[in-house]
């Protein structure tokens, strides 16, 4: 394995999102350091999913969403004229609340689907898949049966497959969509684990709804709320230890202590 | 039972009428005698939907089993093997088949396939995936199409022939049966497109894949089950269409291959011109053809459920 360490940064700067006439986020300002992991906390409704959505332009196939603001990755604007949409996926990688790995594709083909599909020649195959399935942690268990189709996996193990899928295009910046609220504890902890090994190599921006998930898993943490009638944004945006331990706004406490939400 | 017989009921009418009543009086009585109140419920529901799914298999059996009586008459290899010409209705059940009218249904259903699938799935394509506002017009008349009686789209054809002056042929038969099959291929594949989850799009679009590329290479293939069933209602639709046919094909006693010229005749339309006769070996035709149509049916449905199989089995199989 050679893995160059990044040093990419991903900055969100004044996003505010609609859909259609009704505003869901206003002025966001990220910023996710290379080799970092930041949660997004806050309650449901909030504009968190959205607004990693608007990190590599998955907001855009939903009709009538429009944006304002920038996205830079490495300094270059992922919304200016003439960068598209498909060059951004590939750059940053995206893995679902629910594991969805391509039920007519072997566990192999689909650690090659991403590039496949985004067209691109395929080298050292079977280098690839090992190597993608390694660093997912889930290459032991599967490392005898590449061959039989991804749906046979259990729901932990689909979802691994899932992060190895995104893995294999080698991203510099990887989304994480609630991975683990469809599973069971001990795969719980498993992609804990896979997550922390992978921010030694790319940033890393995880929406959570487990308190104690974010706190484990990440070094900074941004707190959305959108209050009634009004759209979501940042409340409170810090180190994960000053955001759980020391927060400034009395909101940020009552949640992450659990009083609301 | 008895008492019925007696009355002068044949025995499928007492059946009906004391059989079942008394069937159902009992096992609510029974049922109120175990669980009270409900079971009578209970027993009535699981009586009637007793006999009900009965009667209904009998009626499909009963189709089946005139069909494989009557027609095993006639059925012979030079039945299937030969043509009909210098067969008259008298001609002993030795002479002639239905050689002909299986390679002119074969010929007529594919032409109408060949177009009516890709179009109908391009159309499901287009339902599903666009969010062209257009979509629910087209949708609508997709689903008032697919009403169409066969009869009309038989005349419509027909009205074109005659101001044309085309002449008939196998190909305008294939015509008359375009506008039944596709709303039928077009409605089945877009319930299966619409059936792949959205997740899958999603998955495909967020490894950097192009719209076309996440269709052809992921959604397609998830939809393929549903295609399949697509294609075979839609063969279900038209194989055993004969009011258009009679309209816009002329008959033919020998093989006739070639669908641009000369006339042509499908099963269906075999079976219509024998079935109107008085003679016995005519009839005895008409149903050996309709027991050839069945076994031609079961033949096409297993081939594509075959052909289905082995293309998921070599998608798995690779290493």
């Amino acid at each position: 394995m050679n893995l160059v360490k990044t040093t990419s940064t991903l900055s969100a700067e004044n996003i505010s999102v609609w859909f259609g006439e009704r505003q869901v986020l206003e002025n966001v300002n990220l910023v996710f350091p290379a080799n970092k992991v930041t949660a997004l906390i806050g309650p449901s409704g909030c504009g968190k999913s959205t607004f990693l959505r608007t990190l590599n332009r998955m907001h855009e196939l939903i009709p009538g969403a429009g944006l304002a603001g920038s996205v830079y990755l490495n300094g270059e604007d992922i919304y200016a004229d003439g960068m598209d949409a498909v060059s951004v996926r590939i750059k940053v990688g995206m893995v679902f609340q629910k594991p969805n790995p391509f039920p007519t594709m072997s566990i192999r083909d689909n650690i090659l689907s991403g590039l496949k599909l985004s067209g691109r020649k395929i080298e050292n195959a079977e280098e690839l898949v090992e190597t993608s399935l390694r660093r997912a942690s889930i290459w032991n268990e599967v490392k005898d049966r590449l061959g039989d189709q991804a749906i046979s996996l259990s729901g932990g193990q689909q979802q691994r497959l899932c992060i190895a899928r995104s893995l294999a295009m080698n991203p510099e910046v990887l989304l994480m969509d609630e991975p683990c609220s469809a599973l069971d504890p001990g795969s719980t902890r498993r992609i804990e684990e896979t997550i922390s090994e992978l921010s030694e190599t790319m940033a890393i921006v995880i929406v959570t709804h487990n308190m104690q998930q974010a706190q484990r898993v990440s070094d900074q943490t941004a707190f959305f709320l959108a209050d009634e009638n009004t759209p979501g944004g940042v409340v409170e945006f810090g180190s994960t230890e000053q955001i759980f331990n020391g927060p400034i706004d009395p909101r940020t406490n009552d949640y992450v202590n659990g009083h609301f939400g | 039972m008895l008492l019925a017989l007696l009355a002068g009921l044949d025995l499928t009418m007492s059946f009906i009428t004391l059989f079942v009543p008394l069937q159902l009086i009992v096992s609510s009585f029974v049922g109120y005698r175990a669980f009270g109140r409900r079971g009578i419920g209970d027993a009535i529901l699981v009586v009637l939907t007793i006999f009900f799914s009965t009667f209904v298999l009998i009626l499909l059996l009963s189709v089946l089993y005139s069909v494989i009586t009557e027609g095993a008459k006639a059925i012979s290899f030079q039945f299937i093997g030969q043509n009909n010409v210098y067969v008259s209705p008298t001609t002993s059940l030795d002479y002639g088949g239905v050689g002909h009218a299986i390679l002119g249904t074969l010929i007529v259903v594919l032409l109408t396939t060949l177009a009516a699938v890709p179009l109908g799935v391009a159309m499901a394509i287009y339902l599903t995936q666009s969010q062209s506002k257009t979509r629910n017009l087209v949708r609508t008349f997709t689903q008032a199409l697919s009403g169409l009686p066969s009869v009309v789209s038989g005349l419509f054809i027909l009205s074109i022939i005659e101001a044309t002056q085309m002449g008939r042929s196998g190909i305008t038969g294939s015509l008359a049966l375009f506008p039944l099959m596709l709303p039928t291929v077009a409605r089945v594949a877009e319930e299966a497109l619409r059936l792949v989850p959205v997740d899958l799009r999603y998955a495909a679009l967020a490894l950097g894949a192009p719209n076309y590329r996440a269709f052809f290479q992921v959604i397609l293939p998830a939809a393929k089950s549903g295609l399949l069933t697509a294609l075979l209602l839609g063969l279900a639709r038209v194989v055993g269409e004969t009011a258009p046919l009679i309209l816009t094909m002329n008959p033919s006693s020998g093989t006739n291959l070639n669908p641009f010229d000369g006339g042509m005749t499908t099963l269906p339309t075999y079976i219509y011109n024998y079935l109107a006769s008085s003679y016995q070996t005519s009839q005895a035709r008409a149903w050996g053809a309709a027991l050839v149509l069945l076994m031609v049916v079961g033949i096409l449905f297993a081939l594509a459920r075959i052909l289905g199989k082995s293309k998921s089995k070599k998608s798995k199989a690779t290493k």
